[in-house]
């Protein structure tokens, strides 16, 4: 069973946006502070990556790493990435609902019913577009960070979609110390896609890597509202350690189990 | 995968643990953790905290320790042999407890002696490390082996 | 031709300053409290918040801000929610929703004054099946 090791890659959208820099607004975690990882939790993490290897000097344990990019401040990814679609239909239903109760009713009052229009418009909100690789976004509603229905969006209240990593490169790659990859996943946490790699553990050392990370802002083109993305780039530490495998009864090699004396029929 | 002898040469013991219900609960018992063995004989307590893995002698023995969350630490901190009856008094070098540090390189196995006494079961005190501090370390002493 | 979403002005409704415990539910549970395995931060770095990434969070707000604390578990299968804050109930009387159509829970509310002073709090967590809740250790505040 291979030993799975998780990156947690936490992005202060908005910051990072308006400096256009992950610089200072990303917060990097993982799950090896025991083995050894440091800086937790800031800009600055070096991962741990403990291998070991047997008496003949092969590979021991197969350590995967995991990243996992996560919105500051945003609706937090315990709730699924389906829920931006599923509040859109819901929002859809019931704007049909107050239109379907609308029209059955008399016509006289025509103040109330433009105010009624007015509730069901700012209910359905405003749909965005979305440029390049971003189109799973598109013709959805935006949200706000408590997931409701945001209709003026000039107002700056959206809840950032999560960031996505694009790229995985730099030192650690080109040494071959991870061969990292994206792979789809039915977990709806991860919108079905997710980077991991797998580590070569037999070159112990400090090793950089860079991650190309996708955010999305809202911006207003030619009338329209838009999710364009932005490339941006952080960069971090793993360091490799290996070890030998010791027999933990003796602290050697195989021997007999050390059962206690005395035990008798 | 047998010896000249048609003996499987290896039985593993997995010991699965629910870490966060088990640090939750501060138990291992309740589900938290359940013993199950691959051994060619008639093993009692499959799945439960109550493994009695039958074996025979020349047989390697092997522990692991598995969560259920795969992303959370957990190690076999200690395993040792108890004595006649309940007596609590453990035997040989199983009592050494290794730095903490560093039990992920720890290979928990053995070779079950030709002396062993046949038919009773021999428990063990199986003790868990998950992540570290005040309740980081739990116990059971409830698994066993039985010489076949 | 592009426009950025407006900055927030004194009439328009304001983006709430959101408050994210990441919390190691493990690394907590294994030591019975908090220290060490809670990390605050808040979108307000901009406005003068400092202790980010830290226990003792210092969040920066004016009267009138609305505060949105939610957590993020730092192992992805482990539960995790805030039981509770405690804090100045002249200050801000946080109250707990849910996201629409969901069992995840936020806590939301507004700043009521503010001064020169700290207000210190507390978060309570729930975490994994553990029936009694942790409380923060450090204290975070509220620093107007």
């Amino acid at each position: 069973m291979p030993q799975q090791l998780a990156i947690i890659v936490l992005v202060d959208i908005g910051n990072a946006l308006e400096s256009r820099s992950l610089k200072d607004n990303t917060y990097l975690f993982d799950n090896m502070k025991l083995h050894g990882s440091e800086n937790q939790g800031t800009g600055d993490l070096v991962t741990a990556i403990n291998g070991a290897y047997w008496s003949d000097g092969s590979q021991a344990s197969e350590q995967v790493l995991n990243w996992l990019p996560y919105s500051l401040g945003s609706i937090p990814p315990t709730v699924p990435r389906s829920y931006q679609a599923a509040r859109t239909q819901q929002a859809d239903r019931q704007a049909l609902a107050d239109l379907t109760a609308l029209t059955g009713r008399p016509s006289s009052d025509g103040e109330d019913a433009e105010a009624a229009l007015s509730a069901i418009r700012k209910n359905v909100g405003t749909r965005v577009r979305a440029a390049g690789r971003s189109r799973a976004l598109a013709g959805q509603q935006v949200l706000d960070v408590t997931g409701k229905v945001v209709s003026d969006h000039g107002q700056g209240l959206h809840n950032y979609p999560a960031p996505v990593i694009t790229d995985v490169f730099g030192e650690a790659v080109d040494e071959k110390i991870i061969y990292p990859a994206a792979y789809g996943s039915p977990d709806l946490v991860t919108d079905g896609w997710y980077w991991s790699a797998t580590v070569d553990t037999s070159r112990p050392g400090t090793y950089t890597y860079k991650m190309r990370i996708q955010l999305h802002e809202l911006v207003q083109r030619a009338g329209d509202w838009t999710w364009e993305p932005v490339n941006l780039v952080c960069e971090s530490r793993l360091q490799v350690v290996s070890q030998p495998r010791r027999n933990a009864f003796t602290q050697a090699g195989l021997s007999y189990l050390p059962l206690a004396p005395g035990v008798s029929a | 995968m047998t010896n000249g002898v048609g003996v499987k040469p290896q039985v593993n013991i997995a010991v699965v643990v629910d870490v966060i219900g088990a640090l939750s609960d501060r138990s291992l018992l309740g589900g938290n953790c359940c013993l199950i063995d691959d051994g060619p004989f008639d093993s009692t307590g499959q799945g439960t905290h109550e493994l009695h893995t039958a074996v025979a002698p020349g047989q390697v023995v092997q522990w692991y320790a598995l969560a259920v969350d795969l992303q959370t630490p957990v190690e076999i901190r200690n395993i040792t042999f108890l004595g006649g009856a309940d007596a609590a008094g453990g035997a040989g070098p199983g009592e050494r407890v290794v730095d903490g540090d560093h039990l992920d390189l720890n290979v928990w196995s053995g070779v079950v002696p030709y002396s062993m006494t046949r038919g009773v079961p021999h428990r063990y005190r199986l003790e868990l490390q998950m992540y570290e501090g005040e309740n980081s370390v739990l116990h059971l002493e409830t698994p066993g082996l039985l010489c076949v | 031709m592009t426009t950025k979403p407006r900055q927030q002005k004194a009439a328009a409704p304001r983006r709430p300053i959101s408050i994210t415990a990441v919390v190691d539910c493990v690394g907590a549970l294994a030591a019975g409290n908090t220290r060490g395995h809670v990390y605050l931060y808040d979108t307000n770095k901009a406005g003068g918040s400092a202790g980010l990434g830290t226990e003792q969070l210092r969040t920066r707000v004016t009267a009138g801000d609305q505060l949105l604390w939610n957590v993020l578990a730092l192992e992805c299968e482990a539960f995790v929610a805030i039981d509770g804050i405690e804090i100045d109930k002249e200050v801000c009387e946080p109250v707990r929703k849910v996201y629409p159509g969901t069992d995840v829970s936020y806590w939301i509310g507004t700043v009521k004054k503010s001064g020169t002073t700290e207000v210190p709090y507390q978060i309570r967590f729930k975490l994994g099946t553990r029936d009694e809740p942790l409380t923060t250790a450090l204290s975070p505040a509220l620093v107007g």
